[in-house]
């Protein structure tokens, strides 16, 4: 994942000159750290106490909201929220591959990543994805491809689109959550759950589930050779596998070994809530069918009692 | 204060000509004052399998300004004069076929979509396309005095308080098209349209004058 | 059994509750959905709402900019509405450019903001021929069920209502710009309107006018765009559409009038209570 507020300052300090453009970033990045040193960033990272700005300790990931049946146009859909990053995702019935000439024996997915135009501090989107929108989805598609059945479906193709309303970072993990909450909602017939979760490292601190603020640094090179770099892993709980695995910086590998080992504690501390609503959607399927269920039995009952009376009254016409 | 007769009514002059375009199904040349507008109709035709409608037929409108450059108020006159046509045609009657209706703006001295309409509902009737009924266009402003202006002039327009445009059908005089611009009053609009509907019967008495010279030539 | 018929023959499925004068949804005629509003929602705008009616979804957000004025209007700012109908919010729309439908929507929404005059762009205008505002408000839609206009001009009028403007400085001479965001003051706003949707379904022996359609409903009273759209400000119309589909006689046309007026009073309080709660908060 490229870091967005990297490209975003990279934007801002090329087209400096412009004083538009300049009378923009003096309003919106007061308090912001484009002025600031490597090491005064680094300090503003933490509270008095040690702990992170928003009060987390250092292994401690946000809160999770999330549900499914979002969307009532979509077949499967999904939210989820983690403090201020919000993603909704929706997925949609497999359709024909339109414009292909081959058979193609395995199904596809379809993924879109999309930021809403004020989700993040800076920066306006035209219609066109840019870069990181591509580097997201295809990064999704990765990670779902292996969770999904795909030979289930030939020449057929399930599009998932996901909309991020709010990016403070972990974004990717959250968009991969999502989508698999979602294909799971909408009854998508997959192998396993499918949770993610992400980690940033800036030499010897590893910040789990990091905010936009905490990605950016450990994305940002500092000038002694330390370890840094974000790693976003998703993982199947149920087979104990590794479905996408995705590191960006540079890390050392004893590092990238730790970080793996509670990357997974984090993306099974997920699973019982995700395991949780799709129980609870089945099972108010389930009570659903039965009251249609009775509903239509009461209905034919009824209807049986009206033929008796008409098939008796045309007895008594022909007599 | 609702006009008693039809002479009451100052409509901009109406010239039309039929079969102004050889080589099409269907077409006519309107001017309504001093703005001129072309339209042909082609269809039904074959369409792509995407655009193909199983119930009834595929209208396609293309409104080609002046300019000639395409934006984003073209798209929205299109979208007014598709979902009307739309209406009076009988779409039902073609499943699966297209219909497309082309429409050329020459001299636009205001009143250019009213126009667009009208001219496009004749070019229908001469393409000979099956129709429920015919639609007329009727556009009328609110001048700074607050008084109603029917078929106003460019500048009318321009500094008028509001503007209305209203389309009706030819059977029972219902609304088919209608959208405002500006703010006004309920009695305002109540008046503007009543005003509007009974203007309507002139455009539809010219329609049935245009057929009536033109089928005297069969 | 009832979803199946729905899907191997929508027209009649739909036809049968209509005679029997209920909606699909267990809905009177008449009657609209609930509308929920949820302020500032979204941290990194500078103001927003979320608005649900009934099932559709549309999320607006603020975001502020310095620019010039344009030369031929040097005394106003500008404020720009932008709607995006996501491919994600319903299966009708697919992935690129904006659609034919989303551009009208747009219209739509614009016309109705600029047309009830709630927004004196004069407001915006900071320094003569130097400095104004310009206010992006995007608005997206996550879940397309029908009506999605009233749910626009919700969305975007609460989030106009709820938006502070930051305090700026100006030195004439220097031409630099201090931006104080501590000190905010509210946007001035005249009335507001609220817009209110019909579908018009096309029965025999008369149409009906279905208020706050579904986007079912709106599929079977002539597909979507051919909805009749009435907007409200402080007592005046400041739009009225409708673009084919069925034909309005003139009793339903009053009717519907009388009707979007007092939906709208009932929005309109809907709104006035978000705010006011919010800021108790």
């Amino acid at each position: 994942m490229e870091g967005r507020p990297r490209a975003l300052l990279e934007r801002g300090l090329c087209s400096a000159v412009d004083a538009q453009w300049l009378m923009m970033m003096m309003m919106m990045m007061e308090g912001r750290d484009c002025l600031k040193s490597y090491d005064e960033v680094y300090s503003g990272l933490f509270d008095e106490k040690g702990h992170r700005k928003d009060g987390r300790e250092m292994k401690e990931a946000r809160a999770m909201y999330a549900r499914g049946n979002f969307v009532s146009q979509a077949k499967g859909s999904s939210y989820i929220e983690m403090n201020k990053t919000k993603v909704v995702c929706s997925v949609f019935a497999p359709r024909e591959i339109s414009h292909q000439n081959e058979f193609s024996t395995v199904g596809q997915l379809f993924c879109e990543v999309k930021f809403a135009p004020f989700s993040c501090h800076l920066q306006r989107q035209p219609h066109v994805p840019d870069a990181e929108e591509k580097a997201l989805s295809v990064a999704l598609r990765k990670a779902l491809e292996p969770t999904v059945c795909c030979h289930l479906f030939a020449n057929f193709q399930i599009d998932i689109f996901v909309y991020i309303l709010e990016n403070d970072g972990a974004c990717l993990a959250a968009a991969i959550t999502a989508a698999g909450l979602a294909l799971a909602n909408g009854a998508v017939p997959m192998y396993d759950i499918i949770t993610a979760s992400s980690i940033a490292i800036i030499g010897d601190k590893m910040f789990i589930d990091p905010t936009e603020r905490e990605e950016h640094l450990a994305l940002s090179s500092p000038e002694t050779k330390q370890n840094h770099g974000v790693i976003t892993m998703s993982r199947m709980h149920g087979l104990k596998q590794i479905a996408d695995f995705r590191q960006i910086g540079s890390l050392d590998v004893d590092c990238i070994l730790k970080a793996t080992d509670i990357l997974e504690e984090e993306c099974n501390k997920i699973v019982p809530k995700i395991q949780m609503i799709l129980v609870r959607y089945i099972n108010n399927g389930i009570i659903q069918q039965k009251k249609l269920a009775e509903a239509a039995k009461e209905r034919e009952a009824a209807l049986k009692i009206k033929m008796k009376e008409w098939s008796s009254s045309i007895i008594k016409i022909s007599d | 204060m609702v006009p008693e007769r039809l002479q009451d009514f100052k409509l901009k002059p109406l010239k039309c000509e039929l079969n102004f375009l050889s080589k099409s199904d269907g077409s006519a040349i309107l001017s309504q004052g001093d703005t001129v507008v072309l339209a042909s109709v082609n269809g039904p035709l074959d369409i792509k399998t995407t655009s193909q409608n199983i119930e009834k037929a595929t209208l396609e409108v293309l409104f080609c300004s002046k300019e000639g450059k395409p934006s984003v108020a073209d798209r929205f006159k299109e979208n007014v004069i598709r979902n009307t046509c739309e209406t009076a045609i009988l779409g039902c009657l073609y499943p699966r076929t297209g219909i497309t209706l082309t429409i050329q703006e020459l001299e636009n001295y205001g009143g250019l979509l009213t126009c667009a309409v009208n001219c496009a509902c004749l070019a229908l009737i001469n393409s000979g396309v099956g129709m429920r009924h015919v639609v007329a266009a009727v556009s009328c402003a609110v001048n700074e005095v607050g008084d109603l202006v029917l078929e106003p002039t460019q500048q009318e327009a321009e500094s008028a308080r509001a503007l209305l445009y209203f389309v009706f059908d030819s059977r029972d005089k219902n609304l088919v098209t209608g959208f405002t611009e500006g703010t006004f009053s309920e009695d305002t609009y109540e008046e503007a349209l009543v005003r509007c509907r009974l203007a309507s019967d002139f455009v539809f008495q010219f329609y049935r004058d245009v057929v009536k010279k033109y089928s005297n030539v069969i | 059994m009832a979803e199946i018929f729905k899907h191997i023959y929508p027209s009649k499925y739909f036809n049968d509750y209509i005679s029997r004068n209920v909606r699909p949804d267990g809905r009177k005629f008449d009657e609209h959905r609930d509308v929920k509003v949820n302020i500032n929602a979204i941290t990194s705008a500078d103001a927003s709402a979320a608005v649900k009616c009934g099932n559709s979804t549309v999320v607006c957000g603020i975001k502020l900019e310095l620019a010039k004025p344009k030369a031929e209007e040097p005394d106003t700012g500008f404020l720009i509405s932008n709607v995006e109908l996501l491919p994600l919010c319903s299966s009708k729309f697919r992935p690129g450019p904006p659609s034919d439908h989303a551009q009208v929507i747009n219209n739509i929404v614009s016309d109705i903001v600029m047309n009830s005059k709630c927004i004196d762009l004069k407001d915006l205008c900071l320094v003569h021929d130097k400095l104004a505002w310009v206010v992006y408000c995007d608005l997206v839609c996550l879940d397309y069920d029908g009506s999605i206009v009233d749910a626009c001009i919700v969305a975007i009028m609460t989030s106009l209502k709820t938006l502070l403007l930051p305090s700026v400085s100006f030195d004439a001479e220097t031409e630099e710009v201090k931006v104080d965001t501590s000190a905010r003051l509210p946007l001035k706003i005249h009335g507001l309107p609220v817009a209110t949707s019909f579908g018009i379904y096309e029965h025999i022996p008369r149409n009906i006018v279905l208020a706050d359609p579904s986007a079912y409903e709106e599929e079977m009273c002539g597909g979507v765009g051919a909805n009749l759209i009435v907007c409200w400000n402080k007592g005046l119309f400041c739009g009225i559409q409708k673009f084919g589909g069925s034909n309005l006689s003139t009793e339903d046309e009053k009717r519907t009038l009388v009707l979007a007026k007092e939906i709208s009073k009932l929005v309109e309080g809907v709104i006035e209570t978000c705010i006011k709660n919010d800021k108790v908060k």
